[in-house]
């Protein structure tokens, strides 16, 4: 797999948006973004509504990821082009997503809405109007996600990457900085994990580093590429966007998202911790 | 606890780590450490661009949207912080910031 199979830019966007057997999907959290301008012809997904369970702590299940897909005018053999905001923190775990899900066609806009934004492309209110469709989904793929049993399990065995900010790492916040911090759980980090932000990974536009600057990363932060490897986060969006890095832009054969991330770990009874700096 | 704190603090475990244009609202400081401010140019506000918190190594910390307004937010750790903002044209400003527990730090950015 190379770079040009998983990534477009917005050049290449620009000339193939209207392409049929081509989606652009828009996916944020807060979709008001969406709604005041998005790339003319992309549909919408809402990372909460639409893709988590809205009672239990999971994801809607297979049927409802098939009815959400359907509904949206998306079919199976569709090349999916994700794009959002938060530098592709939700564009990157939808597409972890729908790689779980097993769409097999399914690439990022670098840079996603920021990129986009601050080049004065040209965004639109009008929303596409597609014939729904008959999705198939598969099984989930358990090869791409942890759960926390593993987690504990890989702790001084198998590469844990940390890719909150530092101070998150070290258990002096407990949420990014842009989120009020909450009192509900233990700060810290799982211990033998390696703290590499996944900000690291991204230029200031949000684009991603190369492929070379990416490993020289990785590999001086202690990551073992020969390792089977566990991301997390404080929910599992931004982990999905290191996630994408290790395992659709370098290769790496054994790469989980563990999307329960801090939020669960770090309320868990009786496992370790490590507090500090890396 | 009551059975508001702990569907309070259920929600803000559910919830998502998406950064809200302009930053998330707040009544008043608490015990947050908060670093918000505006974005003008010519005096006026830059409803379109990004405000981040790099740390005092210059590692990113955190970014949100500017909002219509030009307004940012963030919450962060007491201490020194460099706040960048990023805005269509290749406009890329630097500004040295500070946090304390309890206060809300203000600052506008003319870029």
């Amino acid at each position: 797999m190379s770079r040009s199979d998983v990534l477009v830019d917005a050049d290449w966007v620009e000339a193939h948006r209207d392409d049929p057997g081509l989606v652009l999907v828009e996916v944020d959290e807060d979709t008001s973004a969406y709604d005041k301008g998005h790339i003319r012809g992309a549909v919408k997904i809402d990372w909460k509504k639409d893709l988590q369970d809205p009672v239990r702590r999971d994801f809607v299940d297979r049927a409802g990821f098939e009815a959400l897909l359907s509904e949206r005018g998306i079919a199976g053999d569709d090349t999916v082009i994700l794009y959002g905001g938060n530098n592709n923190w939700f564009a990157a775990y939808a597409y972890w997503y729908f790689k779980l899900y097993g769409h097999q066609n399914v690439k990022l806009l670098d840079g996603g809405r920021k990129k986009w934004e601050l080049d004065s492309r040209e965004l639109v209110t009008d929303v596409p109007q597609r014939a729904a469709t008959s999705y198939k989904a598969q099984e989930q793929d358990s090869s791409i996600r942890a759960f926390r049993d593993e987690v504990v399990s890989a702790i001084g065995s198998k590469n844990l990457i940390d890719v909150r900010s530092p101070d998150e790492f070290a258990g002096r916040l407990l949420a990014p900085a842009h989120l009020p911090q909450e009192q509900a759980q233990r700060g810290g980090h799982v211990p033998t994990a390696k703290n590499v932000p996944w900000s690291k990974a991204a230029e200031d536009d949000g684009t991603f580093k190369s492929d070379d600057a990416l490993r020289e990363l990785y590999g001086g932060a202690g990551v073992d590429f020969g390792t089977d490897t566990i991301a997390y986060c404080r929910i599992g969006e931004r982990s999905a966007h290191t996630w994408f890095v290790m395992h659709e832009l370098l290769g790496q054969p054994n790469v989980k998202n563990y999307d329960g991330s801090w939020t669960e770990y770090g309320s868990l009874v009786g496992v370790p911790i490590a507090l500090g700096d890396a | 606890m009551s059975d508001a704190q702990t569907a309070a603090t259920g929600q803000a475990a559910a919830a998502g780590c998406g950064a809200p244009a302009g930053g998330a609202p707040v009544k008043d400081a608490g015990n947050q450490a908060i670093v918000q401010g505006k974005v003008t140019k010519d005096g006026a506000p830059v409803g379109v661009g990004y405000a981040r918190l790099l740390n005092s190594g210059g590692d990113f910390v955190a970014e949100v949207p500017l909002g219509e307004d030009g307004g940012f937010r963030f919450f962060a750790a007491p201490g020194d912080w460099t706040l960048r903002v990023l805005a269509p044209g290749g406009i890329r400003t630097d500004l040295g910031v500070s946090a304390a527990i309890g206060e809300i730090s203000e600052f506008e950015v003319a870029v």
